[in-house]
């Protein structure tokens, strides 16, 4: 303990690091009633930095090539030393991670957290969490296995409907007419190194329009306010609040523990959740298995596509409806954030979660 | 090149995945079309056919018979490789052309040897297009005494039946590990082998010869046998120690928010 104090005197001495931890973290106040739904970020950050952390890992052992890369895992599966639970760590740690997002997102939408000339916060927040949905999407085909192949077929397939230009964003995005080794080596290129930079990046600017426009406090009890659209940028003080260090750090770190055990939960005693078998088959281009469906949560789009008599107005309609979410803050100006003073959104926030919950099911089970 | 012959043999007859996936994939072939809406003695054969070992394994017509699957006029062309149906002796060859290793040990049995003078060949016992695979229920009574007494037949059955059960559910157990990402390629390439090795000694109809390569399978099969056992201890060992993990963190996150009361009563009282 007294050489970390003698390493913190001598860094302190040199950057003067105690000043900027008492004024950024100990300084830092929170608004009093903020509740368990703002620690979502913490949680968020830690499961990002796990994937960052196994990732690194994998790659040691990891061959990104058609011919290789399913045994690779393999190998890392079954005689790397706990190459099995870095994996799992990596892949479950991913369908947390969505989770986790969507939640974040939820609540965030319920709360209307995004007023208040929130724009940009927002904004990064909804491409960190389709930049999320790429990583997923790129990180399905590296195991080469028959789900990644196929599931990444039948994603890749879709752009096709777009008029004129469809065929050319296909082979794009494929490499060539078909998913293969060329799309493996674009996927892996993007999955380990162009998205988790932009992901980097992004958080980066996320965290900063959270801080520098100051929180968003929770729409609920005495301390409400309505929001403000200032002429001039102002910080959101709150004063009388609550330090983020340690106050509000320990309940971070609470739910944080709460979701790797979740996460340690599904890995040790439900380590097939996120796995059907086709996951464990190497890749066949020529045999196709029966019933090839996406992730959990690529589902509503996946069933969106085969409601409407063409793909192209699906896409249409996904695409409407992801853009609308995007301009949200542009769109959704007046002051009012309580819930119970916006009946309409409110009543249209749990008619979405239920339409995307219901065809999420449907296309699980069509 | 017998032994690439076997494997060959082998892999056709058992490679019932990749067969039940073809067989839902592939179209009608032009003998399926022709015959399946025939009546009578030309209809029969695709109507036996259907839920036969070779259906579900996606051997069809030509796969024996020989022709063009996919041209109505060469269907039946000896040119195309139409060679239509075997006489009774010629039988054992014809299925022998797939089932290599079995023929081996046909030849050699009581079955074989009497061929020439109407002795049993492979339809005797599988039938013809509605065809049976191997298994211990082939060896009946009824069945037996069409030709022989049943003792010996007996015999051989009760040789069998204690390796047969011990087969049982041994697929899907390695299934099972699969889905836990356990790599069982090895484990059922072995297994593989020993039930090509166990249907082969059927096929020879010596007690003698049943009873020795019966007990060797069922020595091997015990080997794999224990490396699943050894793989359900490490997933109850796993199960364990993520246990405890799982129950530090949640005893660890209830105390950080017991502490987080704390500061909560003293923001309180400011």
């Amino acid at each position: 303990m007294r050489l970390v104090n003698l390493l913190i005197d001598f860094v302190d001495r040199r950057l003067g690091v105690r000043e900027i931890f008492a004024r950024e973290l100990q300084g830092y106040l929170l608004p009093r009633n903020v509740n368990a739904w703002y620690t979502l970020g913490a949680v968020l950050i830690t499961l990002f930095s796990l994937q960052i952390l196994t990732g690194i890992l994998l790659l040691i052992y990891y061959v990104p090539h058609a011919d290789q890369a399913f045994a690779s895992v393999q190998r890392i599966t079954n005689e790397i030393p706990y190459g099995w639970l870095i994996r799992m760590l990596h892949a479950v740690g991913a369908n947390v991670i969505v989770i986790a997002l969507l939640l974040h997102m939820l609540s965030v939408l319920f709360m209307a957290g995004y007023k208040g000339r929130r724009e940009l916060t927002w904004l990064s927040g909804f491409i960190l969490f389709n930049l999320s949905m790429g990583l997923c999407l790129t990180g399905y085909l590296l195991p080469w296995s028959q789900l990644s192949f196929w599931a990444t077929t039948v994603a890749t397939e879709a752009p096709g409907a777009v008029p004129i230009v469809g065929d050319l964003i296909v082979e794009f995005l494929r490499g060539g007419a078909t998913v293969g080794n060329q799309t493996l080596g674009r996927f892996f290129a993007l999955h380990v190194v162009g998205m988790p930079l932009a992901l980097l990046g992004l958080i980066g600017l996320h965290l900063f329009c959270v801080k520098r426009r100051g929180i968003s406090p929770p729409p609920f009890g005495a301390d409400y306010r309505r929001s403000e659209l200032p002429d001039t940028f102002v910080y959101e003080k709150h004063p009388g609040g609550i330090p983020f260090f340690p106050n509000y750090v320990v309940k971070d770190a609470a739910v944080i523990c709460f979701f790797l055990a979740l996460l340690l939960g599904i890995i040790f005693f439900a380590p097939g959740l996120f796995f059907p078998p086709s996951a464990f088959d190497p890749a066949d281009p020529f045999v196709t298995p029966p019933g090839i469906k996406p992730e959990w949560y690529f589902l509503w789009a996946y069933q969106t596509l085969k409601i409407f008599p063409s793909e192209l107005i699906g896409l249409g309609v996904q695409g409407a409806f992801m853009t609308f979410l995007a301009l949200l803050p542009f769109i959704d100006r007046g002051p009012e954030r309580r819930p119970a003073r916006r009946p309409i959104f409110v009543t249209v926030f749990f008619l979405t979660l239920l339409i995307f919950l219901g065809i999420s099911v449907w296309g699980h089970y069509s | 090149m017998k032994r690439g012959l076997l494997f060959v043999s082998v892999a056709l007859f058992w490679l019932l995945p990749v067969g039940l996936a073809l067989a839902a994939e592939m179209p009608e072939t032009v003998c399926l079309q022709c015959h399946g809406g025939q009546a009578g003695p030309l209809g029969a054969p695709v109507k036996a056919w259907q839920g036969s070992v070779h259906q579900r394994n996606g051997i069809f017509c030509h796969d024996c018979h020989g022709g063009d699957p996919a041209d109505f006029a060469n269907a039946m062309s000896p040119a195309r490789g139409f060679v239509g149906a075997p006489e009774h002796a010629a039988v054992p060859e014809f299925c022998g052309r797939c089932h290599v290793g079995v023929l081996a040990d046909y030849r050699e049995s009581l079955h074989g040897v009497k061929l020439a003078q109407g002795g049993a060949q492979c339809v005797t016992c599988h039938g013809s297009h509605a065809v049976k695979e191997t298994s211990l229920e082939l060896i009946n009574e009824q069945s037996c005494t069409r030709c022989h007494d049943y003792g010996r037949a007996a015999q051989i059955k009760t040789a069998l039946a204690e390796t047969d059960a011990r087969f049982a559910g041994f697929g899907e157990e390695l299934e099972r590990l699969k889905k836990l990402g356990v790599s069982v390629a090895a484990a059922k390439g072995a297994l593989f082998d020993l039930r090509n090795r166990y249907h082969r000694v059927f096929h020879s109809f010596n007690v003698e010869k049943v009873r020795a390569e019966t007990g060797r399978i069922a020595s091997e099969l015990e080997k794999l046998r224990n490396e699943v056992a050894g793989h359900d201890a490490r997933f109850s060992q796993r199960k364990l120690w993520g246990g405890i993990v799982i129950g530090l963190l949640l005893v660890l996150g209830v105390v950080l928010l017991q502490v987080r009361h704390t500061y909560e009563e003293e923001e309180r009282d400011r």
